[in-house]
């Protein structure tokens, strides 16, 4: 019985739920603020992303009459269902350990891709023409950076794996951040900065920000799959990217500097949202503020190139040493 | 068979009335394969407002003052065309230091033009911090035109027989601080639109139109000029003082929308550059002559706006109001320029194909 308590506060409390929506609504104002930095602006308040939501609850829901109603209904509860669920599964280190499972690396690389056909579920159910050039497009850039996150995962994977002795590869989160604690971080590690870099670069594409945010492009289609979405259905949108942005960050950290600052709960706890908003700046922030927006066909030659080959080139180091 | 599911699988997009990436209501329908552009209508009429029968009932001082607001992008050019148009008409002769202050103000507009049109390439490119900053640098000659003329878009400051006031040495000392703070701001920008390969990989190769096609169309303007065409109404006929300031003719052989966008680029710095030498040679004297009598007549004036050639046609008689008035606007040469670099282009570049002409659709439809 308790067992399933501490499940549902691991999903509803910390680190899923309302902890990790927090924290996400706050990076995103804080990115918000550092990119008007950039631009010479003031930016908005830090509270921005969470008034927009609670606004959005506020407003009646729109279905266009040509839609398929069900299926654009259910697309923002699928995409933020399935990242609220990610969110649980994250360990943060000298925190809390995770909710115990062998491979729930391999769980969550199941579910990051949700956000996703959330969007090309919706995009295509408005029946709106950008609808479906924001799905199409969606899917490509998903293809393309589903590969190199699957090499990344892989090799950290395996890396534990040889160390544990537990066979080729290990799965479980608990045990990558373990291992890291006691034998040095992976983003240390030689071997290990070809995939650090893959992972940054796929960072903005799966966030979906400038210069890979190609399905939602304001300016040639219209936020594409979002264009007909308005009130409550887009904040569940917002709530699940936010969701997705609390994972992609946490994961990096975890994969890659997972390491504690002391004994004190509090003091790891903020060690890590640091480390998050490091992550972000360098990935997210920086990126959008000096670059423009790539082509499709740009961007999918851009990952079967570069990242795919760094994350290839540490799964060859981390097979052969 | 191959036909029928050809057909099927093209499917239409709207690209405005209203949308995001276009300044001004117009509407393309664009017939879409995939992300290629098979086919454009287009179907305009949205902003019209029957100016040219306005022009007919008013009378030739009011006229000045309807024409300003033709377009707000280059609204000098249509006022100053204006007035050179009804000075030819009624042989009236304007003062040497008025064709000067004229030059000076169509130059600080075609800076302020260019510069907004770039900016928003780097908008719709995604780049947002150099719109920003694009934007930020225009903002320094919005504030030289608010200064000197009063007014930040509609400067009203061309009238038939000269200018309606002079500037004096104080606006000239403003004008050439701002320049000076300006010329480093620009350099910056203009080496991030020529080199940044983000940038240069959207542009680069798209939005073409050859040579032989720009001849065809007899496309104006920045457009003609980014496809190796030396047009220039400048250099052509000169009007105004283009005669006896000394600047070139920009031109690039690329034909696609880096051309186009260098073109402009480097169209400010010759328009910094006449702006100076103005500056220096402006002579004294009077800045406006009286208009004395009105008789039958008729006659057309040309000028270079920032977007290209435009042509204003008067036929008056012995009343204060034109019997005709008829201008020809260069986005109207444009417009057709758009079908051949829309052809098979991605839908992503739609917008920025667009933009490239710079349309003006309120002087188009006006």
């Amino acid at each position: 019985m308790s067992d399933i308590l501490w499940a549902l506060f691991h999903v509803c409390v910390f680190p899923g739920g309302l902890f990790a929506l927090g924290f996400a609504l706050f990076l995103k104002g804080l990115d918000r603020r550092i990119v008007a930095r950039f631009q010479r602006r003031v930016g908005p308040p830090l509270i921005q992303p969470l008034l927009d939501i609670a606004k959005l609850l506020t407003k009646e829901t729109l279905i266009p009459r040509t839609a398929c109603k069900s299926m654009f209904m259910m697309a923002p509860v699928i995409g933020m269902t399935g990242m609220a669920a990610c969110a649980a599964f994250i360990p943060v280190p000298g925190v809390f350990d995770g909710m115990y499972m062998m491979g729930d690396l391999l769980v969550l690389f199941y579910l990051l891709p949700v956000p996703a056909i959330a969007i090309m579920l919706g995009g295509s159910a408005s029946s709106s023409p950008f609808g479906a050039i924001g799905f199409s497009r969606e899917m490509l850039i998903m293809l393309s950076y589903e590969l190199p996150l699957l090499m990344i995962l892989l090799t950290v994977a395996m890396i534990t794996g040889k160390a544990t002795g537990i066979g080729t590869a290990d799965f479980s989160l608990l045990n990558i951040v373990q291992y890291q604690i006691h034998h040095g971080q992976f983003g240390l590690n030689p071997l290990m900065i070809p995939a650090f870099i893959a992972y940054l670069m796929f960072l903005p594409g799966t966030m979906g920000v400038p210069p890979f945010d190609i399905a939602e492009a304001e300016t040639e289609i219209l936020e594409g799959p979002m264009l007909e979405y308005g009130g409550p259905l887009l904040a569940l949108f917002q709530i699940g990217t936010a969701f997705k942005t609390f994972v992609v960050l946490s994961l990096g950290v975890i994969m890659f500097f997972p390491g504690c600052l002391g004994d004190f709960w509090l003091v790891n706890l903020f060690w890590f949202m640091a480390k998050c908003l490091i992550l972000m700046f360098f990935s997210i922030s920086l990126l959008r503020a000096v670059t423009g927006r790539l082509r499709i066909d740009q961007a999918m030659m851009f990952y079967f190139k570069i990242p795919a080959v760094l994350a290839f080139i540490s799964l060859v180091l981390v097979m052969i040493v | 068979m191959a036909i029928e599911q050809k057909a099927g699988s093209t499917f239409n997009i709207p690209l405005g009335p209203v949308h995001v990436a276009l300044e001004e209501p117009v509407y393309f329908d664009l017939q879409v394969e995939g992300e290629i552009i098979r086919g454009t209508t287009l179907h305009s009429g949205h902003v019209h407002r029957g100016m040219e029968n306005l022009a007919q009932h008013r009378n030739l001082i009011m006229n000045q003052t309807l024409t300003e607001r033709v377009c707000s992008l280059c609204s000098n050019s249509h006022a100053f065309t204006y007035a050179m148009v009804v000075e030819n008409a009624l042989g009236i002769k304007v003062p040497e230091r008025a064709h000067y202050l004229r030059t000076l103000t169509e130059e600080i507009k075609r800076v302020a033009s260019h510069l907004f049109t770039l900016a928003i390439q780097a908008h719709l490119c995604g780049f947002e911090s150099l719109f920003m900053h694009t934007m930020e640098i225009r903002e320094i000659m919005q504030d030289v035109k608010e200064s000197l003329y009063g007014n930040r878009m509609n400067l009203a400051f061309n009238c038939i027989g000269g200018t309606k006031f002079d500037l004096d040495q104080e606006c000239f000392d403003f004008l050439e601080q701002s320049l000076e703070k300006f010329m480093p701001q620009f350099r910056e920008v203009l080496d991030i639109f020529e080199t940044d390969p983000l940038i240069c990989a959207r542009i680069q190769g798209t939005g073409i139109l050859p040579k032989e096609e720009a001849i065809r169309l007899g496309v104006v303007g920045p457009v003609a000029r980014g496809s190796g065409l030396n047009i220039d109404v400048r250099k052509e006929t000169p009007y105004a003082a283009y005669g006896k300031v000394d600047f070139d003719i920009v031109t690039r052989d690329g034909c696609d929308l880096y051309a186009r966008t260098c073109v402009r680029l480097h169209e400010v710095l010759e328009s910094v550059k006449i702006i100076k030498q103005v500056i220096r040679d402006i002579p004294e004297g009077e800045t406006r002559v009286h208009m004395t009598h009105i008789f039958p007549s008729q006659a057309v004036a040309r000028s270079e706006a920032p977007r290209g050639e435009v042509i204003y046609y008067i036929r008056t008689n012995s009343t204060e109001i034109p019997e005709r008035l008829k201008w020809r606007v260069p986005s109207y040469m444009n417009w057709e320029a758009l079908g051949v670099m829309l052809r098979n282009a991605k839908v992503a570049d739609a917008a920025l194909i667009t933009n490239t002409i710079d349309p003006c659709v309120s002087c188009t439809e006006r």
